[in-house]
């Protein structure tokens, strides 16, 4: 095996590719948004998720508590627990495959970027990042304040130093392998609501 | 083995079918153009694209170095892969040291490439697709005629017929929504079963040593965070520089590739998580070889999007499985062709070299003008065949020579007022297969300009003359 990887960086040393490779610093914000906020909201729609904006934690609390999701789910897992208090800990369970009939998850998203509705979830906050697809339903809460205009900005602001695993989560889970029919919730969640607090 | 005219031919037969695929890609090509139009700087990150692809693959011993000492840092295991059979051995030794029977599988078109599962299946392991489409190939027994829509040659009611052959679903049964219910279910059932996940990998961050994949079912993400075994299969062309890089990828992939803002899934996998082991593959099998072709290297930039195939006129009217190669379309061929010119040297004639494949190309690569030059390759090589062949030497000598050229424009344009149409367009004359030969006209080009040009003149003369009275 040792062999092969040296073997395999020694043919890469010399290539066709010749002159000066080193590229430019380059930034492409995107400007001329007018309102992120809605555009955020809009591009989540158009994905097929749900985008509401609350005034506050209360509000966001009782968002939930009057959302369809809930009042039709058996196992809640929530971890914000200001928002919901839930019945299933997938805290305290030891393997992922417990958390298997989950019916909804709330967990918070670090960032949302308005040009493509991407919502930033830090899986290292959770026990089971498996949760995150596992559960039928989805609700990623996210600070007013974090909806950033681009994925350039919203990588700027991600620290990978210690991160194990982080997603980008854009609306529920689909698929049009169907003969291009857009069908809602392949494997992961069926349904993702984004509240967007403040 | 047919050619792509040949088989082509066969995909055009199903009228309605060719016409339904014609269609349905050419409307994914117009969302792609949607949204790129929907980003104010979309030109400009094409450039930096290719940029960042150019300085990447330039520079590639030391950026897969600095993966792989990142990727082991947060504890994955990286190995090094030759060629595809290295490839498929990695892969097994690591399912057999752990016992695993059955994988969960995310697409990878690396692992079509080196044909991994049926390497897998010989050896007793049971790999399932878990991507709808890949998983309906992989019960119909076929292969992806499509990199980004494998099943796009397959109509719904065919699935219908095969998910009642093998999930049991209800005979007649084609609504896409009850057939991808009736695929959760059962591929559900394999996630939660599963002893190890497969996975391809979109960006491979030099930076972090991060592995990012981007899915929209979810599959891939369940397929790494389920098992304690977790394999990610790379081309070595995947590796950039920096995080930051992701930001430029990420906004061009799933714009070109579906006409997606984003993935619903973009998942960044730093090293196993806690309780699993992870592998990562990096394989180069014939990636080095077209980085030293100079004319050609740019092939190698290829993030795999699938534009060009939504786009191309020839690959929307004649399907993937009309390509011999495991990629089919204008990449397809412009990879393919390093391969073995001879056996694919059909494929860089199936195209128009309208160039609309290089108009959508993410990162830029040449493709339509690489086209043309594997076609030379295809000549000087001699792999023309004889019809062909002699066809453009008559052509050239007539060409090179005015005379010649002036006495074929007057015999055929005589011959084919008397001679029957029958003559000129038969059996033999592949060009007249769905064409007629048009209405020949008297004068040739020439003696129509001659005249024009005198009519012309004495117009000019007779104006001047006006004017200078007035």
């Amino acid at each position: 095996m040792t062999d092969s990887r040296r073997l395999l960086l020694d043919r890469f040393k010399k290539l066709a590719i010749t002159g000066e490779t080193s590229y430019a610093v380059y930034s492409h914000l995107h400007t001329g948004m007018s309102d992120p906020r809605r555009l955020f909201q809009s591009v989540i729609e158009s994905v097929g998720g749900e985008c509401r904006f609350v005034a506050d934690t209360e509000a966001a609390r009782k968002a939930v508590a009057g959302s369809e999701v809930l009042l039709a789910a058996k196992q809640v897992c929530s971890y914000i627990k200001e928002i919901a208090q839930g019945n299933f800990d997938a805290e305290a369970m030891a393997d992922a495959h417990q958390c298997a009939d989950v019916d909804l998850t709330i967990v918070r998203g670090e960032l949302g970027v308005a040009e493509d509705g991407a919502v930033w979830v830090n899986a290292d906050l959770l026990r089971h990042r498996a949760l995150l697809f596992l559960s039928e339903n989805l609700i990623l809460v996210v600070k007013g304040q974090d909806i950033v205009p681009d994925m350039e900005s919203a990588y700027a602001r991600i620290d990978f130093t210690r991160l194990r695993s982080g997603y980008f989560i854009s609306g529920p889970s689909k698929t049009a392998d169907i003969e291009q029919c857009l069908v809602i919730g392949a494997h992961g969640a069926k349904s993702l609501l984004v509240l967007v607090v403040g | 083995m047919k050619g792509h005219a040949r088989l082509a031919a066969a995909f055009l037969k199903q009228e309605e079918r060719a016409h339904w695929h014609d269609q349905a890609l050419w409307y994914v090509r117009e969302k792609r153009d949607r949204m790129a139009a929907s980003i104010p700087d979309w030109e400009a990150l094409r450039e930096t694209a290719q940029a960042i692809k150019r300085h990447a693959l330039a520079n590639l011993p030391s950026y897969l170095e600095e993966f792989e000492r990142n990727a082991v840092a947060r504890g994955a295991i990286v190995h090094y892969a030759l060629d595809a059979a290295e490839h498929n051995r990695i892969v097994l030794e690591i399912l057999k040291r752990r016992n695993a029977r059955l994988v969960a599988k995310s697409k990878s078109m690396l692992s079509e490439e080196c044909s991994l599962n049926e390497f897998l299946e010989q050896h007793g392991v049971e790999v399932v697709e878990t991507d709808l489409a890949e998983r309906i190939i992989q019960l119909a027994g076929e292969r992806p005629s499509h990199i980004v829509l494998p099943s796009i040659h397959i109509r719904k009611e065919e699935v219908g017929e095969i998910f009642h052959e093998h999930l049991g679903t209800e005979s007649g049964e084609s609504d896409p929504t009850r057939l991808t219910r009736a695929a959760r279910a059962h591929l559900r059932e394999k996630f939660l079963a599963a002893e190890a996940g497969i996975s391809g990998v979109n960006f491979a961050v030099a930076e972090t040593g991060a592995v990012v994949i981007c899915t929209n079912e979810g599959n891939a993400d369940l397929g790494n965070s389920l098992p304690d075994l977790y394999i990610a299969v790379m081309g070595v062309e995947k590796v950039i520089p920096k995080t930051r890089d992701l930001s430029v990828f990420l906004r061009l992939l799933s714009r070109s590739a579906t006409g997606q803002p984003i993935s619903a899934y973009t998942s960044h996998l730093l090293g196993p998580r806690p309780g699993q082991e992870m592998h990562v593959v990096v394989v180069d099998n014939g990636r080095s070889e077209i980085l030293q072709r100079e004319k050609f290297y740019k092939a190698a930039f290829c993030i795999r999007c699938g534009a060009c195939l939504n786009t191309c006129p020839v690959y929307r009217r004649s399907g993937g499985h009309s390509y011999n190669f495991v990629i089919p379309g204008p990449i397809g061929t412009i990879l393919a062709m390093h391969r073995d010119l001879k056996k694919y040297k059909d494929m860089p004639y199936a195209s128009t070299l309208c160039g609309s494949c290089s108009a959508v190309c993410p990162v830029k690569i040449d493709i339509h003008r690489q086209i043309v030059l594997w076609r030379n390759a295809v000549v000087e090589a001699g792999y023309l065949g004889w019809a062909k062949s002699a066809a453009l030497k008559t052509a050239t000598l007539g060409m090179k020579s005015t005379r010649l050229f002036r006495l074929g424009g007057w015999v055929v344009r005589r011959l084919s007022r008397v001679l029957p149409p029958a003559v000129f367009n038969n059996r033999l004359t592949i060009w007249g297969k769905s064409r007629d030969l048009p209405k020949m006209p008297a004068r040739s080009f020439r003696a129509e300009y001659r005249s024009y040009s005198r009519s012309k003149k004495k117009r000019l003369e007779s104006r001047v003359g006006r004017e200078g009275r007035s």
